[in-house]
């Protein structure tokens, strides 16, 4: 008995273990869709919050199209719905037929596990134009293939408290560059007492907004280290002359951005168009009290946006109706109505140009005094700066954070602080410093 | 939170010898492996095959979709890597500070609520247990809330003192003292329990003999209460230490491990090295760093434990 | 009257605890009762508001709480009953019998309470996977069944056991499981009712490994569903925090209830010698 028992249990650790060896790598590339095969049959799509909403309410209009076929929407929450997809990319098996994952999330898992997503380019064809390029630039891989088909954009503009600029005696509109943003600042700061902008430092996600701006990532094309950039001192420079001047306002988390403009803690708001869902729900009271005008330029006359946010769907090559799956994501995004329908009912913006013509976004919107803040965003959308993102985007980006804490708060010279980031990186990841010219 | 109870008695049976004969031996050998069958053979099945996937993940870099063998790299890895050491340093400092803080607090408040006059005793002793059973998501969001620097109730109370608000979880040093104050916030309740339970049980006789030998009541405290609790202390003591070196779900969802790092532990350090940067190699090799620092730390107070016997 | 002045601090000492400890839950209480927003107002509602009913709708409109909380129930109660069981037995094995390997099975369970969790996740996710056992309750039950911490208190349980019972019953013929079930097991009820009420706890509460293996909302045990209502641009707080309040009640009850059970069964593992 006991002999038994000593002998079986390093056997069977043996005989599982060779399962592993193999485990984490899929076997196919994956199935090439067709972009008008028959469909049959049902598949499992993963998502969270509204996006989820959408897909229940558009899967009804599917399947109605086409008899037969049933499309099951699972909300698994955004909070912890990375550690879910990633754990079933790496072991190969767990995941649905079509996941959601954030444009920001895709380059990561595109590098990671490059044969886990199923290319979507015949599904569309020539149709990959009329995306947002930035998102489709997001989502492809090295070798030309797109992992997964952008749906909602996070093209970020300015919301402004006309009451505060109002009272400092201040025209939002003739906000061209950031430094007239800042002399707008201390005017409004003077006249209110109320800081510019309320923002989390410790996420990083004002200082990589700025940087995307300015067309550049963490990266350059060739994965070297752009911190050092000029650009990425302006962007950091910038911040902290805001804080030095006392126009920042630093909070904590979703709920301290949300409380802040609530409370009325800033004059303006650098935030994506799903903002406006959070101004709409939780906000009713500042009604009339807010316009949208685009980002202030580094230069003048240079881009007045960027990105924050937005999601995509991929179809992953352990999918079990890949067709199916192929089907209704062409459904869903490369169609116009679909997603203007998905504008008017989930505030969710589209990433696919053509919708952006639709009358929905030329009418006037009441809660901003009756502006067609949705016109701006549409013109802004198609301008968005494509970046580089590579695999080490997560772990630069906690090094990035520690270096924008550290300039801004603790006084560090921004230059400094970036090369120091530069170097833990390079150090972590083994990827050298860009030489700046 | 993971607990043990590390007193591994080799206090023979009652009647060992007793009986005597080999076939005795035998019938007591066998009826064991029985009993312990389910559990060896679960523990085999399900913990076997995913702790030795570990160890030999471990020997693995990988990067882009592919793992190359790498041999001891990702072990030598540890030692340079300055998150590894300030995630050590965290759980040190957490260790050197809250656990004392919190078995103290605990002891204070059970040798409190075992006055024999007292009143209300099962409502006080459930109110304090009531951080154990939360729900963490439900806890930590409301801590959040409450520590704003803007507005949270806690920066509120210090105003209403005439004290400037603390930037709780955006300083380093701040966030390490909130840290510190959920943890003992959730877990001293639960401890003061168990120490009370180790009060009630101590026999009435010795309290009184001390009090006829004239003891005072610090005297009747450190003489009497505290050799009788020393294995309930000892108990608290070992399952706080095990759970500060684990630590994960408080600064996971409190802070995330920031601001700068100020609160990373190894356990999150490790998830995030695993779930983030996709490295499973090198968050086991981070993970068997822990286990062997806790089994040396489990050592040492076994041997500190044995001594005082 | 000197006496009532000298316990006074004693009453405050606990009155502050005890408010200290139940004050997160008094927001709770408050928080399910407004509008999320009306909790990012300043000031902070300090009493309860009208919203209750409409909160407890939405919540179980948008995670089907009767149903999330029934399967918790339902994996919680299945998992406590087994895991003790397995807990009891290899307890009692440890603690009365001498076999060879004895020494290194008690290693072995130190060692399993040694290894965060988090590390073993991928594989045993491979494993489930494999065994076709992914959004099955079976893996939420299985491989977690034995328990270190459990298998540790009833060792110390069963340690402390007299041996002249077990003697007794051997004489008269009873075969071992028998002595097990009649004779051992009703004596250590008390340690038996502090592991259950342990066991069922972390079970209640466990998070992650649910998270991974849950694909289907009606699957769901109640920490994944209310993590489903953390969103990306919203988060329903006042949603949240009402069903955070409804999901705590039952253990509040539980202990409670079993309290004296709990607190001295907890104490005959850990305090004699």
């Amino acid at each position: 008995m006991p002999k038994a028992m000593k002998l079986a249990a390093p056997l069977l650790a043996l005989a599982l273990l060779s399962g592993c060896a193999t485990g984490g790598v899929p076997s196919a590339a994956g199935t090439k869709l067709s972009s008008d095969a028959a469909v049959s049959g049902q598949i499992t799509v993963w998502s969270w919050d509204v996006a989820a909403t959408a897909l229940k309410r558009l899967s009804k209009e599917y399947t109605k199209e086409h008899p037969g076929t049933t499309i099951n929407v699972v909300d698994i929450g955004y909070d912890n719905a990375y550690d879910k997809m990633s754990v079933g990319l790496q072991a190969n098996s767990g995941l649905p037929d079509v996941i959601t994952v954030e444009t920001d999330h895709m380059p990561a898992y595109i590098h990671q596990f490059p044969k886990a997503f199923t290319d979507l380019k015949p599904l569309i064809g020539a149709d990959e134009a009329q995306f947002d390029p930035s998102k489709i630039s997001a989502s492809s891989s090295a070798d030309g293939k797109l992992l997964s088909m952008p749906w909602d954009s996070g093209t970020v503009a300015l919301y402004v408290r006309t009451d505060y600029f109002k009272a400092a005696g201040v025209d939002p509109n003739k906000l061209a560059t950031w430094d007239d943003l800042i002399t707008a600042g201390e005017k409004v700061k003077a006249a209110t007492g109320h800081a510019l902008i309320s923002t989390d430092l410790s996420t990083g996600s004002l200082f990589q907004m700025l940087l995307q701006q300015q067309g550049q990532g963490i990266f350059t094309p060739d994965g070297a280290i752009n911190l050092t950039s000029a650009a990425a001192v302006k962007a950091l420079a910038l911040i902290k002359t805001m804080n030095d001047k006392g126009l920042l306002d630093n909070v904590k988390g979703w709920d301290g951005r949300v409380t802040a403009t609530k409370n009325g803690k800033s004059a303006v708001m650098p935030e994506a168009v799903w903002w406006i869902g959070t101004l709409t729900g939780e906000m009713p009271e500042l009604a009339n009290k807010i316009t949208v005008v685009p980002l202030p330029a580094f230069t003048a006359g240079g881009t007045q946006t960027s990105n924050d946010g937005g999601s995509t769907l991929a179809i992953p090559t352990q999918a079990k109706n890949p067709q199916l799956a192929g089907s209704f994501v062409k459904f869903m995004l490369a169609n116009k109505d679909n997603q203007v329908s998905m504008m008017k009912d989930e505030g969710l913006f589209p990433s696919y140009l053509p919708a952006l013509d639709a009358p929905l976004f030329h009418a006037p919107q009441a809660y901003f005094g009756g502006e067609k803040v949705y016109e701006l965003f549409a013109a802004q959308t198609p301008k968005i700066p494509s970046i580089i993102y590579t695999s080490d985007n997560a772990k630069a980006g906690d090094t990035v954070s520690s270096a924008v804490v550290a300039a801004v708060l603790n006084h560090q010279d921004p230059a400094a602080a970036l090369k120091s980031a530069a170097e833990q990186i390079a150090t972590a990841t083994g990827r050298k410093i860009a030489q700046q010219p | 939170m993971t607990s043990t109870l590390l007193r591994p008695s080799r206090r023979p049976s009652a009647n060992a010898g007793g009986r005597a004969g080999a076939r005795s031996t035998a019938r007591r050998r066998r009826p064991g492996y029985w009993f312990v069958l389910p559990a060896v053979g679960l523990f085999a099945i399900f913990f076997l095959y995913p702790l030795l996937s570990s160890l030999w993940q471990s020997f693995f870099s990988t990067t882009g979709g592919e793992s190359t063998w790498v041999g001891g790299a990702q072990y030598l890895r540890l030692f340079h890597d300055p998150l590894v050491a300030k995630s050590l340093f965290n759980v040190g400092l957490i260790l050197v500070i809250q656990v004392p803080l919190m078995v103290c607090t605990a002891l204070g408040l059970a040798y409190l609520l075992n006055q024999s006059w007292l009143r209300f005793r099962t409502g006080f002793r459930a109110m304090h247990f009531l951080p154990a059973v939360t729900t963490l998501v439900a806890y930590s969001l409301v801590f959040r809330v409450m520590l704003a620097t803007d507005g949270g109730a806690v920066n509120q109370l210090l105003a209403m003192v005439g004290m400037s608000p603390v930037d709780w979880l955006n300083s380093e040093a701040w966030s390490r003292v909130a840290l510190i104050a959920s943890i003992t916030w959730r877990w001293t309740g639960y401890n003061m329990v168990i120490i009370l339970a180790g009060l009630q049980g101590i026999p009435a006789e010795l309290y009184e003999a001390a009090r006829i030998d004239g003891a005072g009541r610090w005297a009747i405290f450190t003489k009497i209460v505290i050799p009788q609790l020393r294995p309930v202390i000892l108990f608290s003591s070992i399952t706080s230490t095990i759970g500060a070196l684990q630590l994960f779900d408080e600064n996971f969802i409190l802070t995330g491990g920031g601001p700068n790092n100020a609160t990373l532990t190894p356990v999150l350090y490790l998830y995030k090295v695993g779930f983030q940067q996709f490295d499973f190699g090198y968050a086991s090799a981070i993970a068997w760093l822990l286990v062997a620092i806790i089994a040396v730390v489990s050592v040492v107070q076994f041997a500190i434990m044995k001594e005082k016997k | 009257m000197t006496q009532t002045l000298k316990r006074l601090p004693v009453y405050l000492v606990l009155l502050v605890g005890a408010a200290l400890s139940i004050i997160p839950f008094l927001w709770m209480v408050i928080a399910s009762t407004h509008t999320t927003a009306a909790l990012f107002a300043t000031p902070l509602p300090l009493l309860p508001g009208g919203e209750l009913w409409k909160n407890l709708a939405r919540l179980q409109q948008e995670t089907n709480f009767s149903q999330v909380m029934l399967n918790s129930l339902v994996v919680a109660v299945i998992y406590t009953a087994f895991s003790c069981v397995v807990s009891a037995m290899c307890g009692y094995g440890l603690a009365k019998f001498r076999f060879r390997g004895r020494g290194l099975v008690l290693g072995a369970v130190l060692l399993t309470m040694m290894i965060p969790m988090q590390v073993l996740l991928v594989p045993l996710f491979q494993m489930m996977a494999s065994l076709g056992w992914v959004n099955s309750y079976q893996a939420l039950i299985l491989p977690f069944l034995a328990n270190a911490f459990g298998i540790f208190l009833m060792r110390q349980a069963f340690l402390d056991f007299p041996d002249s019972l077990i003697e007794s019953a051997r004489i008269d013929g009873a075969g071992e499981l028998k002595t097990f079930y009649r004779i051992v097991m009703p004596v250590a009820r008390p340690q038996l009712a502090a592991l259950m009420i342990y066991t069922f706890i972390s079970q209640w509460n466990s998070f992650i490994w649910p998270l991974l293996m849950l694909n289907t909302e009606d699957k769901y045990t109640l920490p994944v569903a209310l993590n489903t209502m953390i969103g990306l641009s919203r988060v329903d707080y006042s949603g949240l925090m009402l069903g955070s309040l409804l999901a705590t009640l039952p253990l509040l009850l539980v202990f409670i209830i079993f309290q004296k059970q709990f607190v001295s069964g907890l104490m005959g593992g850990a305090v004699k010698g």
